[in-house]
Order: C-alpha cells, then sequence, then structure tokens
C-alpha cells in the first residue's frame, strides 16, 4: 500500500519551473531518502506534499486521501518536521508540544499521554520542563522531530534532521527514525549526507533540475548508475583533459579529479589525457557506491553543492 | 485551537521582556513624565509669578497689581525696579513681567521668541488683567467676559489635570505598538519554520491567521485596560462620560491597531527590519495624531493632516469621553466609526497582500 502517491506534481514560480512533473509512490512501512543537490526541488516537493505550498500541477495522496479535496484528513495522517528548528525557544518541551499538539485536536489528557511519549521517544523526558533554549543543539534537533510525530502521522517526512548535530545526537535521531519504522510509520527522509542514506533508506530517489532522475533500492542505483569507474588525478588543464577524454569514457569533474568509466579499454583514455599534456599523477580504482551513483547521474557531488 | 494560539502567545509574550516593556512599562512612564510637564487646571501646581513694578504709590500701577494677584492662576512678583523686571524674564526666572509707568503705556515684558501657543495665551490673560485694572470702576459692574460652553458641546470637568490628556495620548500612541509585536511574531514564525509547521497541519488558514492575531487583539485590550487602569488609580484619572463608550472606543483601537499589524506583516520584512522602521512609523502617527501634542494647538492645515490616522480619532473621542460630562456612544459613534473605518481598510490591504506561502 502507497502511503504517499505523487501524480504529475509541479511547480511554478512566474517563468522559473522549480519542479516539472513529479511521480513518486512511497510504500507503507519503508523509509525512503530523498537526495538531490541544492536546488534539485527537494524541499518544494516537501512543501507540496505537506500541504505547506501549493502546486501548480498534479495531485499529492496521503494514505488514500486527496489533498486537495481533503486537505484537513490527508493532513491529520502527515507529520513534518522542518529543516528548521521550528520549536519555540522561549518555552518548554511541553509547552511546545502543547501547542503543536493542540493543532491536530490534542488536548487535556490524551495531549499529555501522547507529549509523554513523545518525549520518550526522542528521550527528552528528563527535561520536559526546561525552556527549549538552554537545550543542547542536538537535543532541538531531537525536539523538532517530536514535534512532527506528537500525532503519531502514519507518514512522517524529515526534512535534513541531522544539520548541525553531535555524533551521539545524531545516533539517537537514526534510532529513532528506524523504531518509528519498526513501529509502522513511514518515513521520508532528505539529507546532504550519503552516509545517512545509506545507513537508513530503504529506497532512494535522487532529484536533479526539478524532476526525479532514479528511483529504487540503492544497490539497484549502485548497480543501475554508480558502475565501474577509474579516478584520475591530474597536473595540468584538467578541462582539456575531461573533454579529450569524453569520446572513449563517460566522465565526471570532481574538483581536481576526473572520474572516468572508460568505455572502450583504459589505455584509450590515458593516452586522450596525455595528448593534451596533463600529467596522470595517480590513478585509483573507484569503488561503486550510492555518492559514486549521485555523481554519474547529477555530475555533482552532494557535499560539494552544500558547501557552495 | 484559538484557545491554544491565545495560551501560546501569552506565555512568548511573557517571556519576552523586551515586549512588555515596551507595551506595559514604558506607557506608563510617558504618562508619568507628560502628565507632570502638563498642568492644565488652575488647582494644579503653584500660580504662575509676574514680575511687576511701578512708582510707588501710583494708583495704576496699585490696581494692576491687585488685579493680578485677584486673578486665579497668576501670583504678582513685586520687583524694585523696571530693569529687575527685565531681568527676572531675560534670565526666566519668571514668564512674563508688567511695567508700570507713572505715565504713558504698560510695558509688558515677554520673551517674543516664544512659541505663540505658549506666548499667545499668557499675553491674552494680562492684557485682559491691565485692560480690567484701568478700566473707569462704573465701566465694571461685573465681570467683563464669561466662559460658557456652547450648546452642542457637553460641559467639562470642572478641574482637569493634565493626566486627562496624556493618560489617553499615551494608551493609543502606546496602544498601537501592538501592531510591531503582531508583525515581529509572524517574521519570527517565518524565520524559525514554525509558520511552516502550522500551514503542514490541518488547521485551515484561516484559523491559522486567526491564531496569530486575535491573541494580539487580546493583549492589546489588556493593555489599554491596564493602562486606563493605572491612570485612574495612580494618576487620578476622570472618566467624565460613558464607560461603555470608553470600553468601546478601546475595542475599535485594538481592532485597528491588530489590522495595522496584518498590513505590517504582509510586507513580509524580518524582525530585524520590523523592528527598526516601524517604530518610526508608529511615532510619526502617534505626533500628528495629537498623541504627543495637543492636536487643538496645531496650525490648521497640521490638524487637517491628522485626521489621516486612526490616532486623531482615537483621541478626539477619548478627549471627549474623560472631559465632557454626559458623553456617550452617539456622541463619539463618529470617531468609533472612523476607527473602524481604519481598522477595515489596514486588514483588508494587510489580507489581500498577505503570502501564507513566501
Amino acid at each position: 500500500m502507497n502511503v504517499l502517491e505523487l501524480r504529475g506534481l509541479g511547480k511554478d514560480y512566474g517563468e522559473r519551473t522549480a519542479v516539472r512533473a513529479v511521480d513518486l509512490d512511497v510504500v507503507k512501512g519503508e523509509i525512503f531518502g530523498l537526495l538531490g543537490p541544492n536546488g534539485a526541488g527537494k524541499t518544494t516537493t516537501i512543501s507540496m506534499a505537506c500541504g505547506v505550498v501549493t502546486p501548480t500541477r498534479g495531485s499529492v495522496t496521503i494514505a488514500g486521501i486527496d489533498l486537495a479535496t481533503n486537505a484537513r484528513a490527508a493532513k491529520h495522517k502527515l507529520g513534518l518536521v522542518p529543516q528548521e528548528l521550528a520549536i519555540f525557544g522561549e518555552l518548554s518541551a511541553v509547552q511546545n508540544l502543547a501547542w503543536f499538539g493542540a493543532l491536530y485536536n490534542l488536548h487535556g489528557a490524551r495531549a499529555a499521554e501522547r507529549i509523554d511519549w513523545a518525549l520518550g521517544v526522542v528521550g527528552l523526558r528528563d527535561r520536559a520542563r526546561d525552556v527549549v533554549k538552554t537545550y543542547s543543539g542536538g537535543m532541538q534537533r531531537r525536539l523538532n522531530i517530536a514535534a512532527g510525530l506528537l500525532h503519531r502521522p502514519e507518514l512522517l517526512i524529515l526534512d535534513e534532521p541531522t544539520v548541525g548535530v553531535d555524533p551521539q545526537s545524531r545516533n539517537h535521531i537514526f534510532d529513532t527514525v528506524r523504531a518509528l519504522r519498526a513501529d509502522g510509520m513511514t518515513v521520508i527522509y532528505t539529507t546532504h549526507y550519503m552516509e545517512e542514506v545509506e545507513a537508513l533508506c530503504d529506497r532512494v530517489a535522487i532529484m536533479d533540475h526539478g524532476e526525479i532522475v532514479a528511483l529504487g533500492t540503492q544497490s539497484e542505483l549502485i548497480a543501475r548508475y554508480a558502475g565501474k569507474g577509474i579516478e584520475l588525478e591530474l597536473a595540468g588543464d584538467l578541462d582539456a583533459a575531461s573533454r579529450a577524454a569524453e569520446p572513449v569514457a563517460t566522465v565526471v569533474r570532481d574538483g581536481k579529479l576526473l572520474r572516468v568509466e572508460p568505455k572502450a579499454g583504459l589505455g584509450a583514455v590515458i593516452a586522450a589525457i596525455e595528448a593534451t599534456g596533463a600529467v596522470i599523477t595517480r590513478i585509483e580504482s573507484r569503488q561503486a557506491s550510492l555518492e559514486t551513483a549521485f555523481l554519474a547521474l547529477t555530475g555533482r557531488d552532494l557535499r560539494d553543492q552544500e558547501a557552495a | 485551537m484559538i484557545g491554544a494560539a491565545i495560551v501560546k502567545e501569552v506565555q512568548l509574550l511573557l517571556h519576552d521582556r523586551g515586549r512588555l516593556i515596551s507595551l506595559f512599562a514604558l506607557p506608563v512612564i510617558f504618562i508619568l513624565v507628560f502628565g507632570s510637564m502638563f498642568s492644565f487646571g488652575p488647582d494644579r501646581g503653584e500660580p504662575q509669578s509676574i514680575a511687576i513694578w511701578h512708582e510707588p504709590g501710583d494708583a495704576r500701577g496699585v490696581a494692576i497689581e491687585r488685579a493680578l494677584a485677584a486673578t486665579p492662576g497668576f501670583a504678582a512678583k513685586a520687583e524694585p525696579s523696571a530693569d529687575a523686571v527685565r531681568h527676572e524674564v531675560a534670565t526666566q526666572g519668571v514668564n512674563a513681567g508688567l511695567i508700570v509707568p507713572a505715565q504713558g503705556i504698560v510695558e509688558l515684558s515677554i520673551d517674543l521668541g516664544a512659541p505663540l501657543q505658549v506666548r499667545g495665551p499668557l499675553q491674552g490673560a494680562l492684557a485682559g488683567v491691565v485692560v480690567r485694572a484701568l478700566s473707569p470702576p462704573s465701566a465694571m459692574t461685573g465681570p467683563p467676559i464669561e466662559a460658557v460652553t456652547p450648546p452642542g458641546l457637553s460641559k467639562p470637568l470642572d478641574d482637569i489635570s493634565g493626566f486627562q490628556v496624556t493618560v489617553p495620548g499615551n494608551a493609543v500612541l502606546f496602544g498601537f505598538f501592538i501592531a510591531m509585536a503582531v508583525a515581529i511574531s509572524f517574521a519570527s514564525e517565518r524565520h524559525t519554520g514554525t509558520w511552516r509547521r502550522l500551514l503542514a497541519s490541518p488547521v485551515p488558514r484561516w484559523q491559522a491567521l486567526l491564531g496569530k492575531l486575535f491573541p494580539y487583539f487580546l493583549i492589546s485590550i489588556v493593555q489599554l485596560a491596564f493602562l486606563f487602569g493605572i491612570g485612574a488609580a495612580v494618576f487620578h484619572m476622570r472618566v467624565a462620560g460613558s464607560v461603555a463608550a470608553l470600553a468601546l472606543v478601546s475595542l475599535a483601537v485594538s481592532l485597528c491597531a491588530v489590522s495595522f499589524g496584518m498590513l505590517v506583516a504582509s510586507f513580509g520584512g524580518t524582525e530585524k527590519q520590523i523592528g527598526s522602521i516601524v517604530p518610526v512609523v508608529l511615532l510619526v502617527m502617534g505626533l500628528i495624531g495629537g498623541c504627543m501634542f495637543p492636536r487643538i494647538l496645531m496650525p490648521p492645515a497640521m490638524k487637517q493632516i491628522g485626521l489621516a490616522v486612526p490616532h486623531s480619532w482615537a483621541l478626539d473621542a477619548y478627549t471627549d469621553l474623560l472631559i465632557r460630562t454626559g458623553t456617550g456612544i452617539a456622541q463619539v459613534a463618529t470617531p468609533i466609526a472612523a476607527i473602524v473605518g481604519f481598522a477595515v481598510v489596514f486588514g483588508g490591504l494587510g489580507l489581500w497582500r498577505f503570502r501564507f506561502e513566501r
């Protein structure tokens, strides 16, 4: 059963198209990773899926309920954990959660029970009455998650939930996500950290230029797009070397490296590069990974995009 | 959800010392300072000393000195010479002086560089004292002039303290500062992402908006009630007219201030931008609306310009209710309608410009 179905979902801002026409199914009980460089359209897609941004075209169905025609019911099935720390630093955890619970019609004893449960899930029960701005960054991130799962949604969307947290809190967040999945919750997870996707996600969609360019399990993506490759470190004109190698290999420029997948033997690639005057200083066999698949698909490194 | 929104906004306000000070403490300080500076009633403060010199035993001089001493609000301060009078005025020991020579014209010593609004009433009153003192006794069968409130205006209270004016003035001025709180609250929620979370929740958008505005409407009502309460309890401000009408005007002011906040929020600036621009706008509105300087003392053109801001209408209504006995809802219906009109325009423009998704 699909918990989320996106059909032809797109968004234009004036002349600019942020998301073209995304078709996506997220299956109940899976942890689904959404990857893409900055500006790929991930956050816009997620915002449309949550009803935060009105789509220009297409439809969103959450747990079988159409978002456009029955937003209230559909949104009850969904929990959003925004990338920002979407909590009130001046209030305590309990005061924060009481407000976010009220948005889902949680009041009184029922709200108190859910708040206690959510704080337990993220390991903040002992700091429940403390003012949030006294928390560490990691604890605030965990409270950010608690606010999204308070109403026990069928689908939890985590938008970059580990930005700026220490390794201990990151591991805690991983454990929380796995526990929620074990409890039957479906999770969509966007991140800039490839190893997080590798550690958590069952299936992955890679977005670029406002569309999904690849979709599948990690092993499917690696097999389909990462392939076998060679990493070359060069001294000389990288642009010229890259252009020269393109007829005989698939070439991806990565900083001072060229990542190539020869079409007809490595010798032809080396000859083409050396003909430009560039000197190959190191040759290394590349290990197939999700990151290499990502690079092959987008031509960009996820971390470099973040730093840029 | 609205109830929870009220609780949340009040909790946030109670944690924001700066906002609490600007909404509740600062107006009280302004009321205290301005109220102490303006003493309008004859029984408020000391009588104003007027320096006077005349030749010893001069009949004209004695008559003027007696008339001066008998005039409420004035006290004659005899000086040994004409130059001593001029010196007192020049050194601002007194605001004016009278030099009565044995023959010829009486000299009114006064700083002609002082604003006309300050100098004019004093000059007129002293001219009246002199004319009255020098008129032949046969012509003075009674007071030469009597002040009478014309039909159509209710009788004012007998003694009007400065606080009757500065309490409503500052209540309106600082009442509109709730607009800044509203706009900053929107900007803050957008910045932190709590607004995004709100839009992702099942709460309809109109309710999300109401959940932001209604708590501030209530806070504004509490603020005005607090300021008028302090005015009555501490500064002995009295309500000459109907308390119900006063409450109605206050509701209209709160509505208008929150609507103005909605309009400011619709421009979508950052907290810093709002915090640096909006106070200036509010102070200018308050200034031309007469919150800091009574409109009655402004030039005619400025009086007309003042009508372009809701502050002036609110102050007109409050002034009538605090000063004129028997003022009821009917007498302040026009200002109330004007304030509500401003609220509709501000709110309408705000709604038209407001973007949920930014």
